[in-house]
C-alpha cells in the first residue's frame, strides 16, 4: 500500500516539466498517537487521534508555492497540488530577486524504521490507564494536595517523501512520555509542580519509571513550594541546572542559530562564525541522532539528521540549515528542515539542542559559590533573534549562601543578553540532563524539540514573580 | 459527502454498533496564506483538511478518536472508538451528552464571504501592503505571515443534537528590524479578525516601522522602581488578565480545585473597577458561533461584575456535575489555527472575554499615571494561572514620570502578581482591540515592580 502510494507520488514529481521550476517534493505524513489523562483519580481523557495528508512543495526564483489536502491521494491529486503550489509560486516570483539552484543537493532513497524496545501499541490500553491512575494516585501524599494530573501519550508519525533530485524516502519517528502536576493549596497559596519523562522510543520510557516516587517527588515539590519565599531580584550570581542551561540554549543561542534567520541577517549571531562568543568552556550543539524527544532520522525535506556544532569552546561554529539556506551559504545541509505536519511550511529548526557538558561535578558548583541563586526546572521561554535577550522562566531555585543551599525560592525569570551571560560562564558540570516539548518558532509551526545541559554557573538578572 | 452526511452516518453507525450515547463534530477548514521573508513573499500556500471524530459512549466508558479519511472509512473509525469505549474505564463523573436546545440565528452569522473567498493574489497584496508601508532606510521585515482561514463545522449526537457554526478568520504578524550604526531594534504586529477587510494593512506597517525605531533608542533600565503602575498595549495586558481569568474561571479548573477562585462565586475577587464577560457570540470574537463544539447555544456570560464573581463557565461536562447548564463554552477551535481542532474532545474554555473600553484615549491614561512604564511588547506577556505570579521581559516600553512619557528602555523585567493587581483600580483606555480569544483595551495594573540591570 505503501509501495504504492511512493508510486503515484514519484509519477506525479515525474511530470513536473516547467522550466522555472527549480525544485518540487511531495511529502505523505499519517500521524496517530494514543492519550491518556487522569485528573483526581478519575480518566477524564481517553482518546486515539489521528490524522493524514500530503503537502507538495515548488520553487520557483526564490519563492515557494504549497499546497496540502486531506482528500483521498491518487497521482492525479498530487498533480493538482503540484499545479495549485506552482501557481501560488509563480504568483510571488514577480518578487524574486534570485535564483536559488537546488538541483545539485543530495538525493537519498531509504526506509528507515525506528527499532525501539517496546512498541506502545502492543501495550494493553488497560495497562497504560493503569499506569496512569497510579501515576495519579500517588501525589495524595497530603491534604493540601488539591489537584492531581496524570498524562500518558504515545506517538507514532510514518512518513513518505518524493523530490525532483531523486530522493525516494519513508520513515517514522515514535515518541513516548509521562507527565505529572500536582497542584498544592494553603491559605491563599496555591502553587504547582511538574515531572515529565519521555523520548524517542518505545514503551520501555514509561517502564523506567518508579510510579510511587516519580508520583510522590512531583506532589512534595508542589507542597514545598507553599512556603517558599520570593526571590531575590537584579543581577546576581546564577547556577543554572540542566533544565535551565538547556532553555537558554533552546531560546537565545538554538532561534538564533536557525540559518533562515542568518541569511536574512536578523540573527544576533549573522557574521559570527569563527568568533569568541563565551569562555572557552562553553560548546553547544544540535544532535537529532540522540533518542530524545527531538530526535528523528530525516527532517521534512528528507535530510538526514546530524550533529551540528554551534559553540565549541567558546567559538561560534556554524548554524542548522535547510536545504535553501545550505544552499545559499555554501554548506552542507544539516537536516534541519522541519515543519510541524502537512498544513505548515518547513523552516530551520532545532532538534536535540544543549550545551556540552564540563568538568565539574554538580555538587562542586555550589560549594564553591559564596552567593549566588541556584534555579531549578524551566517553565518556559522565549526567542529573541534580533537582540540576543533572555527571557527564561524558572519554578524554583534555592538561594546559596557560602557553598550551601539555604532557603527556597519560587517563581522567577531570567534576563539579560546572552552574548554577556556566556562571556561569564565560569563552570560546566559533568552531567547532561534533556527535557523533551513543543518548540514554536514565531509564535507558531509547534515541532518536537528537548533541550538540555549541564549545570552551569554564569552571572544573570533575576526577577522573581 | 458533504459534512452533515457524513456526521449522520457516523451517529447511525455508532447507534449501530451499540453506543449508548454517541457525539461526533466534523469540520472543513480551508486557509490560504502567505509567508513574508526578508521583505518578499517567501511561501504562499492553500490547505484544505477534512476531519471527523466519534465520542463512543457505554454507560460511563467513553472512547474518542479522530481522523481525516485519508486512509480509513467511517466505519472503521466507529470501530475504533467502540473499542476504546470497552477498553476504558469509567468516567465517574459523566452525567450525559448534551440535549438539544434551541439554537437563534443563521449557522453563517459569523461567517464572512469575502474573507473565506478571498484570492490567493489579494492575500498576497495585502501582506506586501504592510511590507511596503513598514521598509525604509534601515528598516526590514524579516517575517511576516498573513492568513485567511474558513470553517464550517456539524455537531450531531444521540440526544438529538443536529446542529452547527461557520466562521471566518484572519491572522496576522509581522516583525520589522531596525538596523543604525551598529545597533538593532525589533517591532512586533499582529492582527486579529473575522474579516479581511476589517485590518488597515497600511497603518499596521506604519506602526511596525514607528516601534522598530523607537526600540533603537532604547536605554538599559539599571534600576528596580517599587509599586508602579504598568500600562500595557491590549496586545500584552488582554493575554495576561485573558489567561488569568480564564484559567481561574473554567468550570473545569473548578471542578478539579486547582483555580483559586474555587467555591467564590459571590465573593469579591477584584477591584470593582474590573468586570468581564465571556462572550461566545462577539461580533469581534474569532472562535464565535451560534452553537459551540458540541452544539450547545453560545451565550454571553458575566464572570466577574465590578470586582464580584458572578460565574464561572461550563461546557456540558461540568455543567452537569454541579447541576447547571452549559454556558456554550465546550471549545476544539483554536483563534490563530483553523486546522487540527477535530483532534481536540471539547475542552471547557474561553470564547472571547471581554472588558468594556474606558473613556480615556492612551495618552489621557498616561497622563493620568506618575510613575509607572508603558509596555507596547514583552518577550511574551506570560502569568502562572495558578500562584498569578509574573515576571516578563520587556522588548519595548518608555518610562512614564510625572504622567510623560520619558525614557525608551530596554533589559529589564516587569514583575508582580496579578491576583494581587487587580485588588487595586484597574484602569482602561478606549482602544478596544481583538488579540485572539480577548476584545480588550489598553489596561493599567499598579501594585508592580520593574527591575533592571542594577
Amino acid at each position: 500500500m505503501v509501495h504504492l502510494l511512493l508510486e503515484a507520488m514519484s509519477d506525479a514529481i515525474e511530470e513536473i516539466s516547467s522550466k522555472d521550476v527549480s525544485f518540487a517534493d511531495i511529502r505523505r505524513e499519517s500521524q496517530s498517537g494514543n492519550t491518556i489523562i487522569v485528573v483526581n483519580g478519575n480518566l477524564r481523557e481517553f482518546k486515539n487521534v489521528s490524522k493524514a495528508g500530503a503537502v507538495a512543495r515548488v520553487l520557483v526564483g526564490e519563492c515557494w508555492g504549497q499546497a496540502s489536502t486531506t482528500l483521498p491521494l491518487s497521482k492525479e491529486l498530487y498533480e493538482e497540488l503540484l499545479e495549485e503550489a506552482l501557481k501560488r509560486a509563480r504568483a510571488s516570483a514577480k518578487y524574486s530577486r534570485k535564483n536559488i539552484d537546488l538541483s545539485n543537493i543530495p538525493s537519498h532513497v531509504d526506509k528507515v524504521f525506528q527499532k525501539v524496545k517496546e512498541d506502545p501499541t502492543t501495550v494493553p490500553y488497560e495497562e497504560k490507564i493503569g499506569i496512569a491512575l497510579e501515576l495519579d494516585k500517588g501525589q495524595k501524599i497530603d491534604d493540601r494536595v488539591v489537584n492531581t494530573n496524570a498524562y500518558l501519550m504515545d506517538q507514532k508519525r510514518d512518513y513518505a517523501l518524493v523530490n525532483t533530485v531523486g530522493s525516494r524516502l519513508e520513515w517514522d519517528e515514535i515518541r513516548t512520555l509521562s507527565y505529572i502536576m500536582s497542584v498544592a493549596k494553603e491559605g491563599e497559596q496555591t502553587q504547582f509542580n511538574v515531572e515529565i519523562a519521555g523520548g524517542s522510543g518505545g514503551y520501555e520510557i514509561i517502564r523506567k519509571i518508579n510510579p510511587e516516587e516519580f508520583s510522590k517527588s512531583c506532589a512534595s515539590g508542589a507542597v514545598e513550594l507553599l512556603k517558599a519565599d520570593k526571590p531575590p531580584s537584579g543581577e546576581l550570581t546564577v547556577i543554572l541546572d540542566g533544565s535551565m542551561s538547556g532553555l537558554i540554549a533552546h531560546e537565545v543561542c538554538g532561534h538564533a542559530s536557525e540559518a533562515d534567520e542568518v541569511v536574512k541577517e536578523r540573527s544576533f549571531l549573522t557574521g559570527l562564525v569563527g568568533k569568541q562568543i563565551g569562555t572557552d568552556i562553553v560548546t553547544m550543539v544540535d544532535d537529532g541522532t540522540l533518542k530524545q524527544w527531538g530526535g528523528i532520522p530525516f527532517d521534512s525535506e528528507g535530510t538526514p539528521t546530524s550533529r551540528t556544532a554551534i559553540i565549541e569552546n567558546g567559538i561560534l561554529q556554524g548554524y542548522m540549515h535547510t536545504l535553501e539556506t545550505s544552499v545559499m551559504m555554501g554548506v552542507s545541509p544539516t537536516g534541519n528542515g522541519r515543519a510541524q505536519d502537512y498544513n505548515r511550511r518547513i523552516f530551520a529548526r532545532m532538534t536535540n539542542t544543549f550545551f556540552d557538558k564540563g568538568d565539574w561535578k554538580d555538587e562542586e558548583i555550589i560549594e564553591d559559590t559564596k552567593d549566588g541563586l541556584y534555579v531549578i526546572k524551566m517553565t518556559s521561554g522565549m526567542e529573541d533573534v534580533v537582540g540576543g535577550g533572555v527571557q527564561a522562566s524558572a519554578l524554583k531555585g534555592y538561594i546559596i549562601k557560602n557553598g550551601e543551599r539555604t532557603k527556597l525560592v519560587r517563581s522567577m525569570t531570567l534576563a539579560g543578553k546572552v552574548l554577556e551571560i556566556l562571556k561569564t560562564v565560569d563552570a560546566v558540570g559533568n552531567t547532561l540532563e534533556f527535557d523533551g516539548g513543543t518548540c514554536g518558532k514565531g509564535e507558531e509551526d509547534f515541532i518536537p524539540v528537548s533541550s538540555g545541559g549541564p549545570h552551569l554557573r554564569a552571572k544573570i538578572v533575576v526577577g522573581g514573580g | 459527502m458533504n459534512i452533515r452526511e457524513i456526521a449522520d452516518k457516523l451517529i447511525t453507525l455508532s447507534q449501530k454498533e451499540g453506543a449508548d450515547q454517541a457525539e461526533t463534530y466534523v469540520v472543513l477548514a480551508k486557509t490560504s496564506s502567505v509567508y513574508i521573508d526578508d521583505n518578499i513573499p517567501k511561501i504562499a500556500d492553500v490547505k484544505m483538511e477534512l476531519g471527523i471524530n466519534v465520542k463512543f459512549i457505554t454507560g460511563k466508558k467513553i472512547g474518542f478518536t479522530s481522523s481525516t479519511l485519508l486512509n480509513e472509512t467511517p466505519e472503521e473509525v466507529v470501530i475504533r472508538a467502540k473499542k476504546l469505549a470497552s477498553l476504558s474505564e469509567e468516567d465517574t463523573k459523566f452525567v450525559s451528552l448534551p440535549e438539544p436546545q434551541q439554537v437563534s440565528g443563521n449557522r453563517e452569522r459569523f461567517y464572512d464571504k469575502k474573507t473565506a473567498n478571498v484570492s490567493s493574489d489579494e492575500i498576497l497584496e495585502k501582506a506586501m501592503l504592510v511590507v511596503d508601508s513598514t521598509i525604509s532606510n534601515g528598516i526590514t521585515v524579516p517575517n511576516g505571515v498573513l492568513r485567511a482561514s474558513s470553517v464550517d463545522y456539524q455537531v450531531k449526537n444521540t440526544q438529538g443534537i443536529d446542529t452547527g457554526s461557520m466562521g471566518t478568520q484572519v491572522f496576522g504578524y509581522f516583525t520589522a528590524k531596525s538596523d543604525k550604526d551598529g545597533a538593532v531594534g525589533e517591532g512586533v504586529q499582529r492582527c486579529w479578525s473575522r474579516e479581511l477587510g476589517n485590518i488597515d494593512f497600511a497603518k499596521m506597517g506604519t506602526k511596525l516601522q514607528a516601534q522598530a525605531l523607537a526600540v533603537l533608542n532604547a536605554e538599559p533600565f539599571k534600576a528596580k522602581w517599587e509599586d508602579i503602575t504598568a500600562v500595557l498595549a491590549p496586545s500584552e495586558g488582554c493575554e495576561m488578565l485573558g489567561n488569568l481569568v480564564g484559567s481561574a474561571c473554567s468550570a473545569e479548573n473548578v471542578n478539579n480545585r486547582s483555580s483559586p477562585w474555587t467555591d467564590r462565586v459571590g465573593d469579591k475577587v477584584a477591584h470593582e473597577s474590573l468586570t468581564v464577560y465571556d462572550n461566545g457570540q462577539s461580533e469581534n470574537g474569532l472562535l464565535s458561533g451560534i452553537v459551540d463544539a458540541e452544539g450547545f447555544p453560545t451565550q454571553k456570560t458575566l464572570l466577574i461584575d465590578h470586582g464580584v464573581l458572578q460565574s464561572y463557565y461550563y461546557d456540558s461536562y461540568n455543567g452537569n456535575q454541579v447541576g447547571l447548564e452549559s454556558t456554550g463554552n465546550g471549545i476544539r477551535r483554536d483563534s490563530r489555527d483553523a486546522h487540527g481542532s477535530f483532534n481536540n474532545l471539547p475542552s471547557c474554555a474561553s470564547s472571547t472575554l471581554e472588558v468594556s473600553a474606558g473613556k480615556y484615549s492612551v495618552e489621557e491614561l498616561i497622563g493620568q499615571i506618575k510613575k509607572g512604564v508603558y509596555i507596547e511588547h514583552f518577550a511574551w506577556p506570560q502569568v502562572d494561572a495558578i500562584s498569578g505570579s509574573f515576571s516578563n521581559e520587556i522588548r519595548n516600553a518608555r518610562l512614564i514620570e510625572n504622567g510623560e512619557l520619558t525614557t525608551q528602555i530596554k533589559y529589564a523585567l516587569l514583575v508582580g502578581n496579578l491576583y494581587e493587581s487587580i485588588q487595586k483600580e484597574i484602569l482602561y483606555a478606549k482602544d478596544l482591540q481583538v488579540n485572539s480569544k480577548r476584545f480588550m483595551p489598553t489596561i493599567a495594573f499598579s501594585g508592580i515592580e520593574l527591575v533592571g540591570q542594577e
